[in-house]
């Protein structure tokens, strides 16, 4: 089977894992107490009032009926109307998603150029001054709490040294290739400072993690007879290390890779709040205080729908690196 | 008759673990000739594959190789070196040890080549079989293009030229030149659909076919000797004859050296012209095939050949060796004869350290007899004699037998190596012996 079979393949499981999603998220809302019309109504309204509103939103009508008429309002793109807010749902999401995913991609860019030149110089100087340095950095990058991370980080960089703005996002990265496109590089410069900070609280655990992955795949994989028997045909050490070990020491870095970005995307929820970062994670977090039910159902569709995405990203990207993959 | 390509004097390599010193190799010694196959025989754990890696240089730490020389001969590099370093020259040959660690680098290939013994293992699983072997071209056309450069650290190929080489998709280490090579080298070790089965992958290809890529593999870089270690042990019988069938083939056509590690007798007698054989990290005995199988010495050789079963008369029992390799652990290795506790014939002379002896041609050897279809009565006269002066082949001993007769009234009483009967050496605690030696031998 080709390749573009199998992302299609995978594609199409994506969408049964999807409409799993949408049918959890959709029934989260009977099982979790806070009735929705008590946070849109007035205080004082009368039961006529709630009826209405109850009626309005679709909430007489029998639970099956709600489900379907559910489904066939997302499909057509639908998400429902955020009384709490004003406006639809739709409309808030898609404004806070670039912020996640820039944060997310930023993050894990920063954390995969540094970890896998870290693990790999870590195993391959095993013992040596770089090889302690970098596992005392992962350990400390994976036992450091992010929220403490991030405060410290505004405390001495943003505050004491005042190299980097103290918290929120002043364009997006659109906006400032906008800017580049004019001839102006200063839109990228400061959509840089604003991203530094919270990329690095949130990438911190990340780079640590990958590294002792990869340190210990490396390790792992220059033992192994193969890279014995490159050596012994007389391959150029950089060869051996790199293009035999380091690519199949990749094998499980993916994987993990791929999970994280997808965790990274629903769950920068602290970060996000450490810096005010105008994203998903807050907005998850202010919409379920409010009991803003199409706000929250619409969160958690576009956090679980990015996750399967990425995964089948991840998942042809592992077929290709790995030949033993069998697509079925 | 002294046309050696190697020279191997005194070798002995040691691996350094938790548990202590372990003496994988110790001063081993023998030459490899012009186009013959020389083998080593021994149990595992006897010290036959780090013997292997000693040569090619490829001992992982922490092992290392702590004494010893391999003289190579190349007029070339003898030359080369005469002025610079004349401590590694003697004639035309090279003391590969005492070369600079980029020369030495640069032998693995057109000097020494290894085919090893798990070839499902020993190829990159996530690379095609056809790019592995176009690699090993690709080294040496580089090679000879440009000798300074490949003894560089990186060998003209840093790190730089690998990022440049893996982003851009027009280029890559390995040319089109060197593919086609590739594919050509499958055809010769018997591949069928050579192109095809280049572009497959490792686990498509079936043990037999893989240990025949291996050895496309070990001659891409046409090498002067062919280190084989243990080349058919992982694969089953009937492939196994077809694989010592094309390395003879392939030994003949190239004029090779081969040096042939195996535990199994039969492998031996079939290719090879002369044999070590090895215990405890030594050589026990070697000489020509006919000597070392059809009049052995020491009893350790004795032993392994017993062990054979023989299908023209099929003795009722086999005579296994009692007992199990020794620890190689140095602290447990007593200054005496290593084999002298499984040994049906040990004496009291066995309990100092045992030195190496020629046996005299003709002498009469005590009383176990080879089980090898009785020829021990041939070769054992002037026969034998005959043969070792038209090969030059001394045939040596590290046993007290090749110098004395097996005397009973001196022998070891029986258990005397048991912990229940009186007076054991203390290095010979049974004890200790029965814990599980490092293994050094994969």
């Amino acid at each position: 089977m080709s390749l573009g079979r199998f992302i299609l393949k995978r594609a199409l499981q994506g969408v049964f894992v999807i409409w799993g999603v949408v049918t959890v998220v959709f029934l989260l809302r009977f099982v979790t107490p806070g009735d929705p019309i008590t946070f849109i109504a007035p205080l004082d309204a009368s039961p006529a009032l709630r009826q209405r509103i109850a009626a309005e939103l679709g909430l007489n009508k029998p639970l099956y009926v709600q489900y379907f008429d559910y489904l066939a309002e997302l499909v057509r793109g639908d998400m429902g109307y955020s009384y709490i807010s004003g406006t639809e749902a739709s409309a808030r999401i898609f404004a806070r998603l670039p912020a996640t995913v820039e944060l997310a991609v930023v993050a894990t860019l920063v954390a995969v150029a540094l970890s896998i030149p870290l693990g790999v110089v870590s195993a391959t100087r095993r013992h040596e001054p770089a090889d302690y340095a970098a596992t005392t950095f992962s350990l400390a990058g994976i036992s450091t709490p992010n929220f403490w991370l991030g405060i410290m980080l505004v405390l001495v960089l943003s505050v004491q040294f005042d190299l980097f703005p103290t918290s929120r996002r002043a364009l997006g990265f659109v906006d400032a290739l906008g800017y580049l496109a004019q001839g102006n590089p200063n839109g990228l410069i400061v959509w840089a400072k604003y991203i530094t900070l919270p990329a690095i609280t949130l990438g911190t655990y990340f780079t640590a993690l990958i590294t002792r992955l990869t340190r210990s795949g490396m390790l792992d994989e220059l033992g192994k007879s193969y890279v014995r028997a490159t050596r012994a045909k007389g391959l150029p050490e950089s060869l051996v290390r790199y293009k035999h070990a380091l690519r199949n020491t990749l094998i499980p870095v993916i994987t993990v890779l791929g999970l994280q970005l997808g965790s990274l995307i629903g769950g920068a929820v602290i970060t996000e709040a450490v810096f005010a970062w105008p994203g998903l994670g807050t907005l998850v977090i202010n919409s379920i205080n409010a009991r803003d039910w199409p706000l929250i159902q619409g969160c958690l569709i576009v956090i679980g729908t990015s996750f399967v995405v990425v995964n089948i990203a991840v998942d042809a990207l592992y077929a290709y690196v790995n030949p033993r993959v069998v697509y079925d | 008759m002294t046309d050696e390509i190697l020279r191997v004097r005194g070798l002995s390599t040691r691996f350094f673990t938790e548990e202590g010193q372990v003496n994988a190799v110790e001063d081993v010694s023998f030459d490899v000739r012009n186009g013959e196959i020389y083998g080593i025989v021994g149990e595992s754990g006897s010290g036959k594959s780090v013997t292997a890696l000693s040569l090619i240089d490829l001992v992982d730490s922490p092992g290392r190789i702590t004494a010893g020389e391999v003289w190579y001969r190349n007029a070339d590099l003898a030359g080369e070196f005469r002025e610079t370093r004349p401590e590694a020259v003697d004639g035309e040959f090279v003391d590969v040890r005492r070369l600079p660690e980029g020369v030495r680098r640069s032998l693995r290939g057109p000097a020494f080549s290894t085919v090893f013994q798990d070839p499902m293992s020993s190829l990159n699983p996530s690379l095609t079989v056809g790019e592995q072997i176009a690699e090993a071209v690709e080294v040496q056309r580089r090679a000879r293009a440009n000798p300074r450069r490949t003894r560089s650290r990186t060998q003209g190929y840093g790190l730089s030229n690998l990022i440049v080489d893996s982003v851009l998709p027009s280029r890559s280490y390995v040319s089109e030149e060197s593919s086609e090579r590739a594919v050509e080298l499958l055809e010769q070790v018997g591949i069928p659909d050579p192109a095809e089965r280049a572009e497959e992958y490792p686990h498509q290809f079936s043990g037999g076919m893989l240990q025949r890529a291996m050895i496309a593999q070990a001659l891409a870089g046409e090498p002067d000797v062919l280190v084989a270690d243990e080349p058919t042990t992982a694969l089953d019988v009937t492939i196994q004859a077809q694989i010592l069938t094309l390395l003879r083939d392939l030994q003949e056509r190239e004029g090779m050296s081969v040096v042939m590690i195996t535990h199994d007798l039969g492998v031996i007698a079939r290719m090879c012209d002369r044999v070590g054989v090895m215990y405890a990290g030594e050589i026990v005995e070697s000489g020509t095939l006919a000597d070392v199988f059809e009049n052995p010495v020491h009893p350790y050789t004795r032993g392994l050949l017993g062990s054979i079963p023989d299908l023209e008369d099929p003795a009722p029992r086999l005579q296994p060796i009692e007992g199990n390799v020794p620890s190689l652990l140095d602290s447990e290795m007593g200054d005496r004869c290593y084999f002298a506790d499984r040994c049906p014939m040990a004496m009291e002379d066995c309990l100092t350290r045992i030195p190496e002896f020629a046996v005299s041609a003709g002498e009469p050897q005590g009383g176990v007899g080879s089980d090898l279809d009785g020829v021990d009565d041939a070769a054992g006269g002037g026969n034998g004699g005959a043969e070792r002066g038209d090969d030059g082949t001394e045939h040596r001993a590290r046993c007290v037998l090749a110098e004395r007769e097996y005397d009973p009234e001196r022998a070891l009483p029986d258990g005397y190596f048991d912990p229940e009967s009186a007076g054991p050496p203390r290095s010979a605690d049974p004890e200790r012996r029965r814990e599980p030696e490092v293994n050094a031998d994969d």
